[in-house]
């Protein structure tokens, strides 16, 4: 028994050790063989790639990793230094501010709604020749400090509207608050 | 596969703290429009007020409002100095949970001088904002109406009434004041008719004016 499985492990040797003549056609008769295939449809590149983006897949992350991608997320967000200065679409109402302002050439609205800047929300004239200029906001809930630039120099606060108490820089000012009921 | 993601994992963390520690020192633009003398020191004041968790888009604004008016260095740290201290005593007074509105109307109620105590009860007693309850407290303060008087009378409207019955019930007093009328006794009256039509249900929505 044992020496009949040393005689087949030698045949099977002898067998390997016997050179192999490849034909020298071979390379020829593959190409042949592949250039018979059907050709790939068209618009394959496109199919494939469709068919790459749709394929549901499972994602590992570890926590940490989930954790890093939403806390650059978050940093993004945060980092935005004017993200408080827009009043958001979201929640705002719209507030009418109304001033009259006879001999005024311009007036512009400043507040905390747009960074006491002068130039972010000029007034218009309610009509041709007329002494009431208007501006309409959105206004998130809060509470908003503002006055009336007249001319680029002349201070008004809203005859309208609660003054600011807490005006320390000696310019009138008027408060507007939103509320959310 | 698996060493791919832990180096991005890696790579997010790092960017993150990098990104977290840049923006945090990176000055506010906007604090730009302020003098050389002027801007570091508000800055560092904006800086403290973050540390403590403190809203930094009020001290931004009070900053930006007195560059617009012109103020000098003094008045403007002065300012943005004593708005972060009233928020710090308004989130003592309203609890870790307040929002940063709610915190900055806190702060002109007790810049108007309002004690924190009438804050904390606004609180308790009130469930929805404290935005408008503490405005309107404030406004009647500045219309001439007794500390004491518009902080009773406000707790006594703010666990039921809406905010536009609280608005209303200011443009009451306001009224009458500005008829002659004592703003204490103004006051009164115009609480207990808005007592009776907050209890009455009565809902009239105004349009918005200031």
């Amino acid at each position: 028994m044992f020496e009949a499985d040393e005689e087949l492990i030698g045949r099977v040797v002898r067998q390997l050790r016997r050179p192999v003549t490849v034909d020298a056609n071979l390379d020829a008769r593959v190409m042949e063989q592949i250039a018979r295939l059907p050709a790939r449809p068209a618009g394959g590149t496109t199919r494939a790639t469709w068919h790459w983006l749709t394929r549901p897949r499972t994602v590992r992350l570890s926590p940490l990793s989930a954790l890093a991608i939403a806390a650059v997320f978050v940093a993004v967000v945060l980092s935005r230094p004017d993200r408080l200065s827009h009043p958001a679409s979201t929640g705002a109402r719209e507030f009418s501010f109304v001033v009259v302002a006879p001999r005024a050439a311009t007036v512009s609205l400043v507040g905390d709604f747009n960074d006491w800047d002068a130039a972010r929300t000029p007034m218009q004239r309610a009509g041709k020749q007329a002494s009431v200029w208007t501006a309409v906001l959105p206004l998130t809930p809060g509470r908003y400090r503002y006055a009336f630039l007249v001319d680029g120099v002349s201070w008004l606060a809203d005859p309208a509207a609660p003054a600011a108490r807490d005006d320390e820089f000696g310019t009138p000012s008027s408060v507007v608050t939103v509320g959310g009921s | 596969m698996t060493v791919y993601w832990r180096r991005l994992g890696s790579g997010l963390v790092a960017a993150t703290l990098v990104a977290g520690t840049a923006a945090a020192q990176r000055p506010d633009s906007r604090l730009e429009r302020l003098d050389s003398i002027t801007r570091p020191i508000v800055a560092a004041l904006v800086d403290s007020a973050r540390a403590a968790a403190l809203p930094t888009e009020p001290l931004v604004q009070r900053a930006l409002e007195g560059a617009t008016k012109r103020a000098t260095a003094d008045r403007i740290v002065a300012a943005v100095r004593g708005l972060a201290l009233d928020l710090g005593h308004a989130r003592h007074a309203l609890g870790p949970t307040a929002s940063p509105p709610e915190l900055t109307a806190a702060a002109a109620a007790l810049r108007a001088g309002a004690p924190a105590a009438t804050l904390t009860e606004l609180r308790r007693v009130r469930r929805a904002s404290l935005i408008v309850p503490l405005a309107v407290l404030t406004d009647l303060v500045a219309s001439g109406v007794p500390v004491d008087s518009a902080a009773a009378a406000v707790l006594s409207l703010a666990a039921n009434a809406r905010d536009t019955d609280l608005v209303e019930f200011r443009r009451a007093v306001e009224r009458d004041i500005a008829l002659g009328a004592p703003p204490a006794s103004a006051t009164a009256a115009a609480v207990a008719n808005a007592a009776v039509q907050v209890n009455a249900g009565a809902r009239q929505q105004r349009p918005g004016r200031p």
